[in-house]
């Protein structure tokens, strides 16, 4: 179907501030869309506060609002820019674009949607309608949606107070607990209750945080295998799998925070076959109309089980590594999706001769590393849990996993350059250990069932030290594939070792 | 060692680094030798399709597996652009921005752009940014792979923030033609004494300052200057470590805790300036690519006025642009300064300095010849591309050329405020200090100041609120400032709120104060106020150097509960500026464009 012509001009809300769980991938995906919308004929209006970003710059769109991204603030510019169009004696509407920016650009749009604004201008929404935004990010609404459609999720119940809280534990039956507040970003608030005192004190700033007061009260699904897809849809209901992703450390650390790789390594490809099929089932049920979704799986390792644990309708973190891991860009056919395009309308920059409906086929392996900074917040608790703390991320490609793991531990700005034996001492709290140094099978052992910012090189210690790999496992769930992956590394650092007294 | 076990290290991603020092060489020996067996990586691109179809844009990236490399080839004169890696505190956005106008610039005057970085978030590795796309490790030996097998002409060092810079020596050393400011110009600007030196020949003054090998020549250095002094390790980044100290115990913690000191990596201690005012200026020149001295231009970008006192680290402080409260003749001495140090530094491209304004005296902080934090800020408020007019004088064209002569001063006020992740990392104290824990910032414009400053508190997240309670607990060097405050305040129909002190000191000034306990002595206390949202503003600002639990516990508990707080007495100054100015106008909101064309 081609471009619809009732559209003048599209409103694009920004992500604001650089913040944790919401970083410069969303000037990337913003910056992408002015192009691509402006590209296709359209007046394009941008509205955001950070003046950092590339998208901000005035010749991106056609208006650029550097302001609050407030309900208040983006009513104002709304009137403003009708009257403006009115001025220019424009033919066709205003249409808002809020899939590109972020939990902020979605939640601001939702309020304006909430709070009448959008009907009382008829600004009309694109690239996601309100319903399915809904259905997407309510917890409860979203698991019930799984069910009907026959997908299996985590056993869990809603609250709005403690009480409620309290109850929904009680009906679970066993700690840990997770504790997931509603329509907040990068999970804040949320956490993993291990008893419950700590679930009570969890529950409370999870009400607090969460905008509608909400928390989702989850089984614990610590230690299963993490994976996730990106999808894209279009309104002739033609989906495609861009990306996807398998994350190295198991249920329990944020995928923000996690060291992830693409493609996916350890499934079969029936089970593959199986997680694609559930991701275009979850699109359609959602009603993602046109553009881009992300969905989380998570598989237990012991039986396969398979359950969805959430889905983002919109442009999110992993859509920007997915693009940068496969060469689609997700956010600028996620533009063109949403004034009309269908996939098969809309040419590969890249190959000229295919079309967006070929789902990407990559020949190496992509892997993401986050960087911390724990070092800025000494009071704080540096373990990993739901709640992202990474302030970035290095990728790197390579044509296996040892070689794209060693090049984005070296990609990392932390002083080392690969996994170990670059002569690099490890500090771990007041003490130095020298790079080679055998260390304390005590200190391995809680570094490696407590997830942390430098857990991947307590594997190749762990390694050194005589763990085996399925000890390994046993302390960290993280899959024995990669496991043995980095004893691979660790055996030839070894034998480069012994090459030196040759 | 043999061809095949150093194939073999290479296939399964060890760097030379890691090689050299398991098998006791140089990094430059494995390299050496790598070159002696031919092995050098080969390129491969990102295509979508597993290399079913041609791919026509050149996004690449590095293997060992001995494939075919797909690197096409090509005659145009090549600009390599380093990256900055991934985002962390202190290296965000503003320099992928940067790297992102050189690449644009430097296409538009007819170079081939390479781009290097490893950070998936950013527009500067979309594969249409540049001409080229490397994703690589940005390290010695990855870019110089990448610079060897497309031959090119130069590198840009200087837009990719520490990352790239911290490369620009080695780099040179192997053949690598860093263009710009030159990396030796840029050592002057970064080793104390050569810096020193040069203010001493410009006649430019800095804070009074000394170096320590161990805690007692600190102590001694801290005797002589006085304190409070400045104390940082002297290789740091993005303010790593740095601490205002006011005490000769705080001073011993801080050597045995903080860092290690020893002869080849003294600690620096500066005496400190007690509320002096920091100024940040970004300036342009083009005077290291003229033959002769004397020649080239320089042009400043804007003087950023900082609304915290001097001692916040500069990416975490409140700007202003223009400045508010500077007088003409201290602004010309800024510029005279900034003038002089560009020309002495034969800087080509874009320069940083850091002031700090003590009544009428200016004291230069830190010269950073390369390009800052705050350029795109200050791009945006004057309506010019600062970046971009650096990456092409870079690249040998003059700002007269350009047309870039004359300093903006903006009619309209812009103001920068910065944004915190207090709010996930629980029990750590907010209070601003030396060192940088901001992720973000947001930019407020407005006709007016208040309201420009009551915008960017909008974006940042904590609004202003218009009307409700005001909590003040403030240190008893504050108390006479904020009667001031207190009684605009109530003017404005706000209730204030204090705790035992500070609500005594603001009685006697004759002002109506509802009092609470102070946490220890009973309940309800400020906490449960804040709790239950019974207060929309807190003013608190630290009592001692080594902040009570109670203050941190107000701190802190203002965060989660998204009240807006004020730590200090500027800060709540601003507040009460913006406030004031929305009461009496509301916002309006307009276009970049309305703004500049």
């Amino acid at each position: 179907m081609p471009k619809r012509t009732d559209i003048h001009s599209v409103l694009i809300i920004g992500a604001g501030p650089i913040i944790i769980g919401q970083a410069c991938e969303f000037d990337y995906s913003g910056t992408q869309a002015c192009k691509a919308l402006k590209e296709e004929g359209y007046r394009v209006v941008l509205v955001n506060s950070n003046p950092a970003t590339i998208m901000t710059d005035p010749e991106f769109a056609d208006r650029t609002y550097i302001e609050p991204i407030t309900p208040e603030c983006l009513e104002k510019v709304i009137v403003r820019e009708l009257e403006e169009m009115k001025r220019l004696d424009a033919k066709g509407k205003l249409v808002l674009l809020p899939t590109l920016g972020g939990q902020t650009a979605l939640n601001t749009a939702m309020a304006l949607f909430r709070g009448g604004a959008l009907e009382r201008h008829g600004v009309e929404m694109i690239g996601a309608n309100a319903r399915a935004i809904e259905r997407g990010e309510d917890r409860q609404v979203f698991k019930d949606l799984m069910m009907s459609i026959g997908l299996d999720v985590p056993v869990s119940g809603t609250a709005h107070s403690l009480e409620e809280c309290r109850a929904v534990a009680e009906k679970i039956g066993r700690f840990p607990l997770i504790i997931r507040p509603a329509f907040t970003l990068g999970g804040t608030g949320g956490g993993i209750a291990y008893n419950r005192d700590e679930f009570d004190e969890i529950a409370k700033r999870g009400l607090e945080l969460s905008p509608v007061s909400e928390v989702l009260i989850e089984e614990s699904l610590l230690g299963w295998k993490e994976f996730e897809m990106e999808v894209m849809r279009d309104r002739m209901d033609n989906c495609v799998i861009i990306c996807s992703i398998e994350n190295f450390d198991p249920m329990g650390v944020h995928t923000g925070d996690s060291i992830t790789v693409a493609p996916i390594q350890t499934l079969t490809d029936k089970e593959y076959q199986i997680m694609r099929d559930a991701s275009f089932a979850v699109i359609r049920a959602v009603g993602v109309e046109t553009g881009g979704s992300n969905i989380q799986f998570a598989v237990n390792p012991d039986n396969g089980r398979m359950v969805i644990i959430e889905m983002n309708p919109r442009v999110s973190r992993s859509s920007a590594l997915a693009s940068k891991a496969t060469g689609f860009p997700i956010a600028k056919i996620a533009a063109k999706l949403a004034v009309g395009y269908c996939l098969d309308e809309i040419p590969n920059d890249i190959t000229r001769e295919t079309p967006a409906s070929f789902e990407p086929t990559i020949d190496y392996v992509v892997t993401k590393v986050p960087r911390f900074a724990f070092e800025k917040f000494p009071q704080a608790d540096p373990t990993l849990n739901t709640q992202m703390k990474s302030v970035g991320e290095a990728m790197a490609i390579g044509r296996t996993f040892k070689e794209s793991l060693q090049k984005a531990l070296r990609s990392l700005e932390t002083g080392r350059f690969g996994l170990g034996g670059d002569g690099r001492p490890w500090r771990i709290g007041d003490k130095v250990y020298a790079d080679r140094d055998i260390l304390p099978r005590d200190i391995i052992s809680r570094k490696l069932s407590v997830p942390n910012a430098e857990r991947v090189f307590f594997i190749r210690h762990a390694l050194r030290a005589g763990f085996t790999v399925e000890e390994i496992f046993q302390l960290t769930k993280i899959d024995r594939w990669f496991l043995a992956q980095i004893k691979e590394i660790v055996d030839f650092e070894e034998v480069l070792a012994r090459s030196r007294a040759s | 060692m043999n061809p095949e076990l150093l194939a073999k290290a290479k296939s399964l991603g060890f760097s030379d680094q890691q090689i050299a020092c398991l098998t006791g060489r140089k990094e430059e020996e494995v390299r050496a030798l790598r070159k002696q067996y031919g092995l050098a990586p080969s390129y491969r691109l990102v295509d979508t399709c597993a290399a079913e179809f041609e791919a026509y844009t050149p996004y690449y990236y590095s293997s060992y597996d001995r494939g075919d490399d797909e690197v096409r080839s090509s005659d145009k004169r090549k600009v390599m652009i380093l990256g900055g890696g991934p985002n962390r505190i202190g290296q965000g956005i503003e320099f992928d921005y940067c790297c992102v106008h050189a690449a644009f610039a430097l296409k538009e005057d007819g170079f081939e752009t390479l781009m290097v970085n490893s950070n998936p978030e950013t527009v500067s590795t979309d594969y249409d940014t540049s001409d080229r796309l490397y994703f690589e490790p940005l390290t010695l030996e990855d870019v110089l792979n990448i610079y060897e097998r497309e031959k090119c002409w130069g590198a840009i060092a200087q837009f990719g923030g520490q990352t790239p810079l911290n490369l620009a020596l080695g780099l040179q050393k192997n053949g690598v033609n860093i263009i710009g400011t030159s990396p030796q110009d840029i050592e002057i600007a970064e080793d104390r004494k050569l810096f020193a030196a040069m203010l001493r020949k410009l006649a430019i003054p800095q804070p009074p300052n000394g170096i320590a090998t161990s805690e007692a020549e600190a102590l001694a250095v801290a005797k002589e200057l006085g304190y409070p002094v400045l104390v940082r390790p002297s290789f740091v980044l993005g303010g790593r470590a740095m601490q205002i100290v006011y005490s000769d115990s705080d001073l011993q913690r801080y050597m045995r805790f903080a860092v290690e000191a020893s002869p080849e990596r003294p600690v620096l201690v500066d005496q400190f300036l007690e509320d002096a005012t920091e100024v940040d200026v970004d300036c342009i020149a083009d005077v290291g690519g003229c033959s002769r001295p004397g020649q080239g231009q320089i042009v400043i970008g804007a003087l950023l006025e900082h609304i915290e006192f001097a001692g916040v680290h500069s990416g975490d402080a409140a700007m202003v642009l223009p400045p508010h409260t500077l007088s003409p003749k201290v602004v010309q001495v800024i510029r005279d300064y900034t003038h002089a140090m560009a020309r002495e530094l034969n800087v080509l491209g874009l320069m940083n300095v850091q002031y700090a304004v003590k009544g009428e005296t200016v004291y230069v902080l830190e010269v950073n010849p390369r390009a800052s934090r705050t350029v795109p800020f200050v791009s945006k408020a004057i309506g010019i591309p600062l970046a971009k007019l650096a990456a092409k004088v870079m690249a040998g064209r003059s700002l007269a050329e350009l047309g870039f002569t004359k300093e903006v001063w903006p009619k309209n006020w812009a103001v920068k405020e910065s944004v915190f992740p207090f709010n996930r990392f629980h029990g750590q104290d907010i209070l601003l200090s030396p060192e940088m824990r901001s992720t973000g910032e947001v930019m407020g414009l407005d006709a007016e100041l208040g309201i420009a400053y009551a915008k960017s508190q909008m974006a940042a997240g904590g609004p202003l609120p218009l009307s409700g309670r005001v909590f003040m607990s403030v240190s008893d060097a504050h108390k006479e400032d904020l009667v001031e405050i207190a009684r605009q305040f109530a003017q404005l129909g706000f209730e204030l709120i204090a705790t035992s002190g500070t609500a005594a000191a603001l009685e006697n000034a004759g002002l109506k104060v509802e009092r609470v306990f102070k946490l220890s002595a009973g309940r309800p206390n400020s906490l449960d106020l804040l709790k239950n949202r019974e207060i929309q503003l807190v003013i608190n600002t630290p009592t001692g150097q080594t902040p009570r639990a109670d203050e941190v516990k107000i701190r802190t508990t203002a965060v989660y509960t998204n009240t807006p707080i004020m730590t200090t007495i500027s800060g709540a100054k601003a507040a009460l500026l913006g406030i004031t100015a929305l009461r009496n106008s509301g916002y309006g909101v307009k276009t970049l464009q309305e703004y500049h064309y």
